[in-house]
């Protein structure tokens, strides 16, 4: 059955509407979870607030626990999703830089948008420098485009690559991340700060 | 118990439940008659060459060309990065790394499609994945991408900004009028329907480059 938009059941514009709608909703939870603040954001790195670590590996574990239960009753097709391919050199070229922007900036780049509709100063600026980046980037595209390409790995999964089933890997994830929870609950005591 | 513990614990448990059940593997290792005429209805071993013409300038290192003609229609032209592999030779074991993994997308040439069309057939029925066909040839690739027919003014703004890409994409590529006509005229075993060489007077003013 799926992929809906691969398999021709729905069109590219009702996946268009559907990620509009997507959208909206990602952005409200984003907003009523305390993403537009950048102190929560950049907490993660200091230790007293690490909710920013915890939503986005629990998104993670759902979406990836629901699909292999729907590929395992058949509702979709696991070949047919779209995965990254991974490019090695500029996937840790691109971490670093988004890392410390992340850490300089207190947002990324979805959440940047998320304060800036809220009216915040800082987020308008931090989008302003993201622009700019992309601008420098796309007009020296022709230095980089080398090392851009470097080292490409096909679009591997951590499974196969650890020669492992998906489900195998799914419940070490799991289970890997419930220990960070914990780790990061503990830091949160440990690290605790009154007003951010 | 904490709603945080009752969540943990039901993750965990659908985690070790997924991890026991066997994968779902709706492929099976050789594809049945139906599926591949699926496949086939759905035309999706077909690359268009504005697709490749779009891979090739932006230097995706995703896509491995495949001439499945001679080595000596091979020698005369052949495109961009483009490996040959004669669909004689294909069976031949020096080429299996190249045509069963599942890193790069394959895509299969020849002066139709008749000949990519027989190499994607044989490998799809041995289980490789990542096979494909460039549409229409490379006598289509001349057509549309070597000596693109301008649209009239009156065109919606895509076909003219199809035509814009497709001159760019040409002289990108190393589109000349004199190469073209030396693929033209070799011809195709009864390949692609229509290769028609349009406006030869344009052909020579593009040539030489």
């Amino acid at each position: 059955m799926g992929p809906l938009v691969v398999n021709e059941i729905i069109s590219e514009n009702t996946n268009f509407l559907l990620a509009f709608l997507i959208g909206i909703g990602f952005g409200l939870v984003l907003e009523s979870s305390g993403f537009s603040s950048s102190r929560k954001l950049a907490g993660v790195f200091y230790g007293y607030d690490t909710v920013v670590l915890k939503v986005f590996f629990t998104a993670a574990i759902t979406a990836m626990l629901g699909l292999l239960f729907m590929s395992l009753f058949g509702w979709i097709d696991l070949d047919l999703v779209y995965v990254n391919p991974a490019y090695i050199p500029s996937a840790i070229i691109g971490g670093v830089v988004m890392g410390g922007g992340f850490i300089i900036g207190g947002f990324c780049p979805g959440t940047s948008f998320c304060g800036a509709a809220i009216g915040k100063l800082d987020a308008m600026v931090f989008i302003g420098g993201l622009f700019i980046g992309v601008i420098l980037f796309s007009e020296t595209y022709g230095l980089w485009d080398k090392l851009y390409m470097a080292g490409f790995q096909g679009s591997p999964k951590l499974s196969e690559s650890l020669g492992m089933s998906d489900g195998l890997f799914a419940l070490f994830l799991i289970l890997a991340a419930i220990g960070m929870f914990y780790v990061a609950e503990w830091a949160e005591k440990k690290f605790p700060r009154e007003e951010y | 118990m904490k709603p945080r513990v009752i969540l943990s614990i039901s993750v965990v448990s659908l985690g070790l439940l997924i991890a026991a059940v066997p994968q779902n593997t709706t492929h099976p290792y050789k594809l049945t008659a139906d599926q591949l005429l699926e496949e086939v209805k759905g035309r999706q071993q077909y690359f268009s060459p504005d697709e490749l013409a779009d891979m090739l300038v932006n230097k995706d290192p995703s896509i491995q060309l495949i001439d499945v003609r001679s080595a000596d229609e091979f020698e005369k032209f052949s495109l961009p990065g483009a490996i040959n592999i004669p669909l004689t030779d294909l069976l031949s074991d020096q080429y299996s790394d190249v045509l069963n993994q599942d890193v790069k997308m394959n895509i299969f040439y020849s002066n139709g499609t008749v000949d990519a069309n027989q190499a994607w057939l044989i490998t799809r029925q041995l289980g490789f994945e990542n096979n494909f066909v460039l549409e229409g040839g490379l006598n289509h690739w001349v057509e549309t991408i070597m000596n693109p027919e301008k649209p009239a003014a009156t065109n919606p703004n895509e076909e003219l900004a199809r035509y814009d890409f497709r001159l760019a994409a040409g002289s990108a590529l190393g589109g000349g009028g004199a190469v073209n006509a030396a693929i033209v005229a070799t011809g195709d075993q009864g390949g692609a329907p229509k290769p028609i060489v349009k406006k030869p007077a344009k052909k020579k003013a593009s040539g030489g480059c």
